[in-house]
């Protein structure tokens, strides 16, 4: 029983992956979660594949197809909603109903809960980005070739993102609000790094360059489309942003519920 | 019973190195609000410990600084040899102790079993996850979703929670808080046998009946302090306490006429007395020359609730007297 015996890095490792499985067990029983995880990203790119089918390269949209430009973009859209949005709702209600209290009442070590949640963030992304690449082929947008700076970009953004998803929920008190935060947060910050509609300003894009959707956007598309392989400032923003959500979220995260 | 012995072993608080909890001087303000002043109290392994008080008395705050989840202001505090602020020394800490918090809190759409299992797997040394689900009184339930039971059952389910590292130390605040009056002497038994295999136990209650039942020991706190400490049948000088002998008043006698002194209300007198071996034969010595019944004659003590009540009802008085 004593402290020596067991902080075994095996013994770590076993613990880490038992923590994913029952995430991930967590995450599947409950199905209309599961569902609507998925059915977002799905939904969004078959109505751009309708809308875009046919369409040809055009400058609007940087000598890109619209297809070619939608399936980097709203593959981005599906990792950032997974992993910052959804991960700081959840983590604002778990807190709130005590369920964090009861983590933190265990042995488990801090860090085995947050990689079990990252881990199951990245499954979600990888999931997501899947779906949305197999969609896109059906409307004759080519596979990518760059897998390697594809999941790279994939992984640094999910834990980016992740990390900034527990440092907002680490900022907001009531889990109710939550919903309303995230997206009051997140929605401009979509619209100005050219997720819905690209932006041809460069004034904008300077700014929103400095910010972690368009970096992120940025870093997806030049291997998805344009054949670019690693874009590695954008990839640097992002780190950048990922620290700050890690340093802020050590400093400030709560695990107990807050006064009701 | 060695129940009482146990209880008599008062030792001061901070002196022994052996004791399961140690806490002496504790300390905690919120703001200008002092929840907590002063505390001090031991516990010993393999006893029963129950942390009695109203609402807001300081017990929660209290046993959460104990359980790591409050920093203190001042005081020691060493639970298992370890101070529970240490964060270095948490994890360690956490192994060797179980936790049943007051607060419901756990995943909706695992089953039972899959919720203890997951636990199961944070410790170094579990227990088998089908036996504790069996001791928290859940067995039959181990498919059964954890948002389909019961508020009884998830509080079961929190016990479990609790047992399934198999802990040293076992904190339980207000553990049968909204149970029914079977489910509760369940809990007790399940308390009881628990103490039984080793297992040392710190409650809080606010329940007599609950202190009565199940502890070895027991501290009264109110506004923030220990205002008495002792087993369950001396705490607040109840074994020293006046005896109180109760009877109908005979027809045809007035107070006055008794040979001893007494109280009369609601048709039965009280006599209060430190003697009652020879106030009673006093008493029925002069009944029986007359050939009278002395109907509804009873001897007791305080309750332990009476004495509760007065002492956090007197301690209430004291704070409103230097409040002004």
């Amino acid at each position: 029983m004593s402290v020596a015996t067991h902080p075994a890095a095996h013994h770590d490792a076993a613990l880490l992956w038992h923590q994913i499985r029952y995430e991930q067990l967590s995450f599947w029983r409950n199905p209309q979660s599961a569902f609507f995880t998925f059915a977002f990203p799905v939904v969004i790119i078959t109505i751009f594949g309708l809308l875009f089918r046919s369409g040809s390269g055009s400058s609007y949209f940087y000598g890109l197809t619209a297809l070619q430009y939608y399936v980097p973009t709203i593959a981005a859209l599906s990792v950032v909603g997974s992993c910052y949005s959804q991960l700081a709702i959840v983590l604002a209600q778990r807190r709130q109903d005590g369920i964090l209290k009861r983590v933190r009442a265990t042995p488990l070590p801090a860090w085995a809960y947050f990689l079990g949640l990252l881990a199951h963030c990245i499954m979600v992304s990888v999931v997501d980005v899947a779906l949305i690449v197999g969609i896109g082929s059906i409307f004759g947008m080519p596979l990518p070739t760059h897998w390697a700076a594809i999941a790279v970009t994939l992984v640094l953004g999910a834990a980016s993102f992740c990390t900034l998803g527990v440092a907002v929920a680490s900022l907001i008190r009531n889990s109710e609000a939550a919903p309303a935060v995230v997206q009051l947060v997140l929605f401009p910050l979509l619209f100005i790094s050219g997720t819905y509609l690209p932006i041809h300003s460069a004034a904008l894009n300077r700014i929103a360059g400095a910010l972690p959707v368009r970096p992120f956007n940025q870093a997806l598309l030049g291997p998805f489309a344009q054949h670019t392989g690693f874009e590695w400032k954008d990839l640097g923003v992002l780190l950048a942003w990922g620290a700050v959500g890690a340093l802020v979220a050590i400093r400030r995260f709560r695990w107990n519920p807050g006064p009701r | 019973m060695t129940v009482l012995q146990r209880g008599q072993l008062k030792t001061a608080p901070g002196s022994p190195a052996g004791s399961a909890v140690v806490v002496a001087g504790l300390s905690k303000s919120y703001g200008p609000v002092r929840a907590v002043g002063g505390v001090s109290f031991t516990v010993e392994h393999g006893e029963i410990f129950a942390l009695l008080g109203p609402n807001g008395a300081g017990k929660t705050t209290t046993l959460e600084i104990l359980e790591g989840f409050r920093t203190r202001d001042a005081g020691l505090v060493e639970v298992l040899g370890t101070d529970p602020g240490d964060r270095a020394a948490g994890r360690a800490l956490r192994e060797r102790i179980g936790l049943v918090l007051q607060d419901i809190a756990v995943e909706p759409y695992l089953t039972v079993r899959e919720t203890v299992a997951r636990n199961a797997g944070y410790y170094p040394c579990p227990r088998d996850v089908g036996e504790v689900i069996g001791v928290a009184g859940l067995a039959g339930q181990e498919r059964t979703k954890v948002r389909n039971l019961s508020g009884g059952q998830k509080r079961r389910l929190d016990l479990a929670l609790g047992l399934i590292g198999n802990p040293e130390l076992l904190f339980l605040d207000e553990p049968t808080t909204g149970f029914d009056p079977n489910a509760r002497h369940e809990a007790w038994d399940a308390v009881r046998a628990l103490r039984g295999s080793g297992t040392t136990i710190m409650l809080s209650t606010h329940y007599m009946d609950e202190a009565q039942a199940l502890a070895d020991r027991v501290a009264v706190i109110s506004g923030g302090q220990i205002v008495a400490e002792g087993t369950p049948s001396t705490v607040g000088g109840r074994d020293h306490a006046r005896a109180r002998i109760h009877f109908a008043l005979p027809a045809g006698y007035a107070a006055a006429d008794l040979p001893v002194h007494g109280a009369a209300g609601d048709g039965l007198v009280t006599v209060q007395s430190t003697e009652p071996t020879q106030t009673l034969h006093q008493l029925t010595g002069w009944a029986l020359q007359r050939g009278i019944v002395l109907d509804q004659l009873t001897v007791d003590r305080p309750s332990l609730e009476e004495v509760y009540l007065r002492l956090t009802g007197h301690d209430r008085q004291v704070m409103e007297r230097s409040a002004r």
